[in-house]
């Protein structure tokens, strides 16, 4: 409920939206395969100048130096951390304790706890896919973790931390239907996050389905229970949330896209993304990032992604 | 007037009576029968002329009665319940509406205080909605109370979902609730906001007819045309007959006079009581439903602005502007409904109501100022709570002083403008029965002195 659209009166519209959606640039030729052709499209373009998944090495452990971005936050008294209220084991608002939580709220507390010593120490704000670029190059928020895909258009705007989860692309249904897959649902409505490289990928799928955007990923379970839309195309990740939300949802087709999440920070603070990164590299040793997993993915738990640096 | 004395010459100037008879046969042609050269040709037509006149007086008059009779019967049985209907419609929706978000706010279980007064809002608003259905037949309202009456099952079918989910754990129950206020604000707050404005525009519109001033310059004239008609016809009587009184035309100016007082003093009645209606009820009441209105709608925008959390300040822009339209201040609505109320039950209340305003203001900004900080569970404690100094108490004092004000002008306005429909009560057959007594009273004098020519 935390969103700064109430959906009532934009749901008319969102079909307007989605029609808009669909000239969206799609350039790539049309001879390559479809996974192949919706996974350079998901990292844009511009693919070839650049390995999206390079971060700044960190400096050693994290530590705070005088002057850095970090030490500004310290004084500040808590980190500010732009995140999503609505994806179930990820990011979302607990009805139950009024706490935001899940796996992209861990990465926030680990850097919580490097700055303060204390992982609560943090200000969530929920904002919308579409508000996390504008909002972390403002500096409205210090940090991103928002089930946020590394692509290079994106890393013109905002820095990434490495890679801490890999998701890909696919489709929820309802049970009982006939589609298998993002092939199966030319001319019908498809939703996903408006600003979510997802919408981009249904808008560009060879198939021609009708994006339909709105603010909140359980938005578009609202729309796929009342019948409104056809299918829901996004991470798996994302979409696990949903269908334990709603027994009667199944996923189907094959990932068809790869996704890898980073935390993003504004371009202005280097230092921040390489003391992040000291972070991330810790948990992936200490089993801190392997417990998270466990506790909102589940077994089996694979080995976390590697860190790739580029300088 | 003339003395019987010049009886014998006034009558052989004109005609000779007596010769008549024998001159003329037993049938004469109907020209003749009104011939105005002939005193009895004269008489007739003087007959049939005072006659219509006096119906047609009585027409005239009861067809005014009517008019401004069921014009403030409007007022009372229709417009002014619509006009509350509407009002406390959009009242209980708007308070179910930050009610189920607040409760959505507190986290965990929603209290139970708020689950009942969402509860007694929605059948407040529901049994408001029906009786407002039966009154508004097929006027404009009509329309958007069918909208009202198709978008509240559906509002309260997406909040009892939210409710289940929020149960279970799930945040798809906050989108359910994203939903369905986003469907209250969208459809049902606006149709709500609707069926008042038409409302009270009618009220407006059957309360100008019941006390207009035109209606009642035209009764006077018509009154004077047939008052001087039957003073010319008694003056030319007593000039052709010598009969100085004729008692048929003196009863029909007795019961003339009589319709045009009764007539013009209960007329007078009506339209002082159901302007003090207007000046001492339904216009502050109007006056104070607006900022009650707005009131709520900043209420709701404090909570929204609270779960929204993003950033995003839409809700709280909509906050600021709505307390500049509030005020208080010069040229708020909060001034006007003061000013509008004042001599009136209400005005203590409504004067409580500007202090309430700026406590709550001064608490709203508390509440921000800690949810800036990042205190937000802090802000949501002080906007739901109910403590001395909490956001949640001084709203809900503003909210009461707005309405006790409004429940004590709605009792002026239901009194006097009751009063006001029962002044005319009987007038209508009244002028209707004076006129035929006045048309007898013509026809039986006026024959009585045609009979001396047969």
């Amino acid at each position: 409920m935390r969103t700064s659209a109430w959906l009532g009166p934009q749901l008319l519209v969102l079909p307007m939206v989605a029609l808009a959606l669909v000239a969206l640039p799609a350039s790539t030729p049309r001879i390559a395969p479809r996974m192949v052709r919706l996974t350079v499209l998901a990292t844009a373009p511009q693919a070839t100048s650049c390995d999206p998944t390079a971060s700044l090495r960190p400096t050693g452990p994290p530590q705070l130096t005088a002057g850095s971005f970090m030490a500004t936050i310290r004084a500040r008294g808590y980190l500010i951390a732009g995140v999503d209220q609505s994806t179930y084991h990820f990011g979302y608002l607990n009805p139950l304790n009024g706490q935001i939580e899940g796996f992209d709220i861990d990465m926030v507390h680990a850097v919580a706890a490097a700055i303060f010593g204390n992982p609560d120490k943090v200000q969530f704000k929920a904002i919308t896919d579409a508000q996390r670029i504008p909002d972390t190059q403002s500096g409205a928020v210090d940090i991103v973790a928002h089930t946020m895909t590394i692509d290079c258009s994106r890393l013109k705007l905002v820095d990434f931390s490495t890679v801490y989860f890999d998701a890909g692309q696919r489709v929820l249904v309802e049970k009982g239907s006939p589609v298998r897959g993002i092939g199966d649902l030319g001319r019908q409505k498809v939703c996903a996050t408006k600003g979510s490289t997802s919408i981009a990928n249904i808008a560009a799928a060879p198939s021609h389905p009708i994006p339909v955007a709105v603010p909140y990923w359980t938005d578009c379970l609202v729309l796929l229970q009342q019948g409104d839309v056809a299918a829901i195309s996004t991470d798996d990740s994302i979409l696990a949330g949903l269908a334990a939300q709603d027994p009667y949802t199944t996923m189907v087709g094959p990932r068809f896209t790869s996704e890898p999440y980073g935390l993003a920070i504004s371009k202005q603070h280097p230092d921040f993304v390489r003391f992040v990164n000291a972070v991330l590299a810790q948990m992936r040793s200490d089993g801190q990032w392997a417990a998270s997993y466990a506790h909102w993915v589940g077994a089996p738990v694979p080995a976390p992604p590697l860190a790739s640096y580029r300088g | 007037m003339a003395g019987s004395g010049v009886t014998g010459a006034a009558m052989t100037s004109v005609s000779s009576p007596p010769e008549a008879p024998p001159v003329t046969p037993l049938r004469r042609p109907p020209a003749q029968l009104l011939r105005v050269t002939t005193t009895p040709g004269m008489l007739r037509l003087l007959l049939i002329g005072l006659v219509a006149l006096c119906l047609a007086w009585g027409a005239v008059a009861a067809w005014m009665v009517s008019q401004r009779a069921s014009a403030a019967s409007d007022v009372v049985a229709t417009s002014e319940p619509l006009s509350l209907d509407g009002q406390q419609i959009y009242r209980s929706l708007s308070d179910a509406d930050a009610t189920a978000a607040t409760a959505f706010l507190s986290g965990g279980l929603e209290p139970l205080s708020a689950r009942r007064r969402y509860q007694a809002d929605i059948a407040e608003a529901a049994s408001r909605l029906e009786a407002a259905t039966a009154v508004a037949g097929h006027s404009g309202a009509a329309t958007d109370l069918a909208r009202l009456a198709a978008g509240l099952p559906v509002y309260t079918g997406e909040v009892e979902t939210a409710r289940a989910d929020n149960r279970l754990g799930l945040p798809l129950g906050s989108a359910y609730l994203r939903e369905a206020s986003g469907l209250m604000r969208g459809t049902l707050l606006p149709a709500a906001r609707d069926v008042y404005a038409q409302a009270n525009a009618r009220l407006a519109a059957a309360n100008g007819q019941a006390t207009g001033l035109p209606w009642a310059a035209v009764a006077v004239l018509a009154a004077l045309v047939v008052g001087y008609a039957l003073y010319r016809a008694q003056l030319l009587l007593s000039q052709r007959t010598h009969r100085t009184i004729n008692v048929g035309l003196m009863a029909a100016s007795v019961a003339g006079t009589v319709s045009l007082l009764w007539l013009l003093i209960a007329l007078a009645v009506v339209r002082v009581d159901l302007q003090q209606a207007r000046d001492h009820g339904s216009a502050p009441v109007a006056a104070l439903a607006q900022a009650d209105i707005a009131a709520l709608q900043a209420h709701a925008d404090e909570s929204l602005t609270l779960i929204d959390n993003s950033g995003d300040d839409s809700f709280q822009a909509d906050f600021t502007a709505v307390r500049r339209q509030l005020g208080p201040g010069p040229g708020t609505l909060l001034t006007a409904a003061t000013s509008a109320v004042s001599g009136s039950p209400g005005a203590g209340n409504a004067a409580a109501a500007r202090a309430d305003a700026t406590a709550w203001y001064a608490a709203h900004q508390r509440v921000r100022s800690l949810d800036d900080s990042g205190a937000h569970s802090q802000a949501v404690l002080s906007a739901i709570g109910s403590g001395p100094g909490d956001s949640g108490t001084l709203f809900g004092h503003l909210d009461s002083a707005l309405t006790s004000a409004i429940a004590a002008d709605q009792v002026v306005f239901s009194a006097r403008a009751v009063a006001g429909r029962n002044a005319s009560v009987g007038l209508e057959a009244g002028v209707i029965a004076l006129s035929l007594v006045m048309a007898g009273g013509c026809a039986w004098g006026l024959n009585r002195r045609l009979m001396e020519y047969r």
